[in-house]
């Protein structure tokens, strides 16, 4: 296991190898990869050919990132990087697991896209072991998407631009369908700005202190005519709403989840709620029949049989009878005898079966947007830490007895900018972005590198949003929430 | 004292979906264990899935509707938080079309949830302006 990470995270001990990259330079070292694969012979010629195109402009692209040049961009040296290349590609099957610290840059899908470049050279996909591996944080973010919670698709992962596809739905629902992509978050933010975003109906998240440049998403929330807010505590978003829904929780209600892998499994009510709060889906339901459509199911096996009726190639096999006997079951599954599908786009290795080819698609590095300079000479990266979630409305509630690490936000800064500036260990220190500034504790560790200073965004007393940079990745819209310059400063001074 | 319950469920936190056993007791839980039988974790559990799951029974949980009024955000009916809601989102319809509205879904809640708030958007509110966390 090879752990590529700019901190020593904890992970690193159970790693072969750790590459601490120099933030947001992922495509130097991926380009260089390509390369000795290329160079080295190392990629697997009969894929390509079958399965590929355009490996001449891959290769023209990644001529400029030798060893010795990524490794001045990276921070890492030119025989880590070979070793690397020789290992991936010569490992017989290898997997490339990812999460917020490729996504969460102005090149996000750029960071993507070359990694889907290295597994097509090699040929790690379609087969047991390799593949890729977006790691997904929230327990049902892929489901909320697959079920059509997106502005380009419809329940069963379906464009809404096809009219076949809005058909299916439209005999179903008696309505006609709005052809025209919706707006993403970063979008409605954008459209909230120029006034054309009237109201917001918020469920189960907390944009406020989750989003980058905090002190703008709050001026922007506060222009809405209407912020509902449907939510189980009262959080820093809900705060501002014009009505608050108070919805059951997880351990309340019944359902399926899909996890990362697309596995679907049960999640069963384990106690009773309270009786003045409802599932999602039943004030969905009961709003949506008071507006003069009606919609009525009374259980939530009921709404997931529609579903697997409606968007039956993903799901129509997978009933609750069977993720009872069966534990879980993987979509594609499109009828009750089908086993499921454990392992994707496994026509590549299979006999006789058709696969269309697929581009690469090179893409060049550019640098994170904010680089430290002389008034703001530290590079912040933003994350999670291990026993908190999120904006820490469901963490702060552990159960009697447990012994947590971190109990509050800390900047964690490395010893030596620490004696540079002579800040003590747990000393309150300012830091400041241009955006905004918090008051936090310092804690000295060599999980960082000299230069770089790292905080989550856990606890609300230490709001670090209000430092990140309203910066997007233009295809996703994703925000750079991985690179911003700050200076940090001793309170006295 | 109620004789205690074991319920099989997956963890609500991250996208790993580790299988667990929740004992319940007087309708709370009481202890939670990695579920070995769980394809995904086999009984192992990370410190967030095994030991916080006391928000559940937090006092500070919502109990009731609230609407803002007079400024001040205050507990009120269902019927009339709904009154509330259908009104003004009609009118911003009718006045701006479903384009001025945007739903945030929520990547916590079930896939039967999550289809019900985007059948909602798009039957009652003409609108897809509908998305999840999957940017953040």
């Amino acid at each position: 296991m090879i752990v590529i990470d700019p901190r020593k995270i904890d992970m690193v001990k159970s790693a072969h190898r750790h590459l601490q990259i120099n933030i947001g330079t992922d495509i130097a070292l991926i380009n260089a990869l390509i390369r000795i694969i290329l160079k080295e012979g190392l990629y697997n010629p009969d894929f390509i050919f079958k399965y590929t195109n355009d490996v001449e402009v891959l290769r023209e692209k990644v001529e400029l990132y030798t060893p010795e040049y990524a490794s001045a961009i990276t921070g890492i040296s030119p025989e880590d990087i070979i070793d690397t290349a020789r290992e991936y590609a010569g490992a017989g099957s290898a997997m490339i697991a990812y999460t917020l610290g490729i996504t969460e840059h102005h090149c996000g899908v750029n960071n993507v896209f070359d990694i889907g470049n290295l597994a097509l050279l090699t040929g790690n996909i379609g087969k047991k072991g390799s593949g890729i591996m977006p790691l997904r944080g929230q327990n049902n973010v892929q489901g909320a998407g697959d079920m059509g919670c997106l502005p380009n698709q419809l329940p069963g992962a379906m464009s809404i631009v096809k009219e076949e596809n809005r058909l299916r739905y439209e005999k179903e629902w008696k309505v006609t369908i709005n052809k025209e992509v919706g707006d993403t978050q970063t979008r409605t933010f954008d459209r909230l700005e120029a006034g054309e975003l009237k109201a917001m109906y918020v469920i189960g998240e907390n944009p406020l202190m989750a989003d980058v440049h905090m002190n703008h998403t709050k001026k922007l929330l506060e222009k809405l005519d209407l912020l509902i807010v449907q939510d189980i505590f009262l959080t820093e978003t809900a705060e501002l709403a014009d009505v608050v829904l108070p919805a059951c929780s997880w351990g309340e209600v019944d359902g399926t989840y899909t996890n990362t892998d697309r596995r679907i499994q049960r999640v069963r009510k384990a106690v009773e709620p309270h009786p003045n709060t409802k599932e999602d889906w039943k004030i969905l339901c009961e709003l949506s029949t008071k507006m003069g459509y009606q919609l009525d199911y009374h259980n939530s096996e009921e709404i997931w049989d529609e579903i697997r009726r409606l968007a039956w190639e993903m799901y129509g096999g997978i009933s609750y009878t069977r993720l009872d006997q069966e534990y879980s079951l993987h979509y594609p599954c499109p009828d009750e005898s089908h086993p499921g599908t454990l392992i994707m786009h496994e026509r590549f290795y299979q006999e006789g079966m058709e696969a269309s080819k697929s581009p690469f698609i090179p893409v060049d590095y550019t640098p994170p947007l904010e680089l430290p300079d002389k008034e703001y000479p530290f590079m912040l990266t933003t994350g999670r830490r291990y026993e908190s979630y999120n904006t820490h409305s469901q963490t702060k509630y552990y159960a009697n007895g447990v012994k947590l690490k971190q109990t509050e936000e800390t900047v964690d800064i490395h010893p030596q900018d620490a004696a540079m500036l002579k800040i003590e260990n747990a000393e309150t220190v300012l830091v400041e972005s241009r955006r905004g500034e918090v008051k936090v504790k310092a804690k000295i560790t060599e999980q960082v590198v000299p230069g770089l200073v790292f905080m989550s965004f856990h606890w609300s007393e230490v709001p670090t949003n209000v430092l990140t940079l309203n910066e997007f990745d233009p295809v996703s819209g994703t925000a750079e929430f991985k690179a911003c310059a700050v200076k940090i400063r001793k309170l006295d001074e | 004292m109620g004789e205690p319950k074991f319920i099989k469920t997956v963890c609500g936190y991250c996208g790993t979906g580790c299988g667990l056993i929740a004992e319940v007791q007087d309708n709370r839980i009481k202890k939670i264990r990695g579920d070995k039988d769980a394809p995904v974790n086999k009984g192992q559990t990370c410190v967030k899935g095994a030991f916080a799951y006391e928000y559940v029974h937090a006092e500070k949980r919502l109990k009731s509707p609230m609407l803002r009024k007079s400024g001040q955000l205050t507990e009120v009916t269902w019927e009339e938080a709904y009154d509330f809601i259908a009104k003004g989102l009609a009118k911003i319809k009718s006045e701006w079309g479903g384009k001025a509205i945007s739903m945030f879904a929520c990547a916590r809640t079930t896939n039967e949830s999550n289809y019900i708030t985007q059948k909602f958007m798009r039957t009652v509110l003409d609108s897809n302006n509908i998305d999840g966390c999957n940017r953040t």
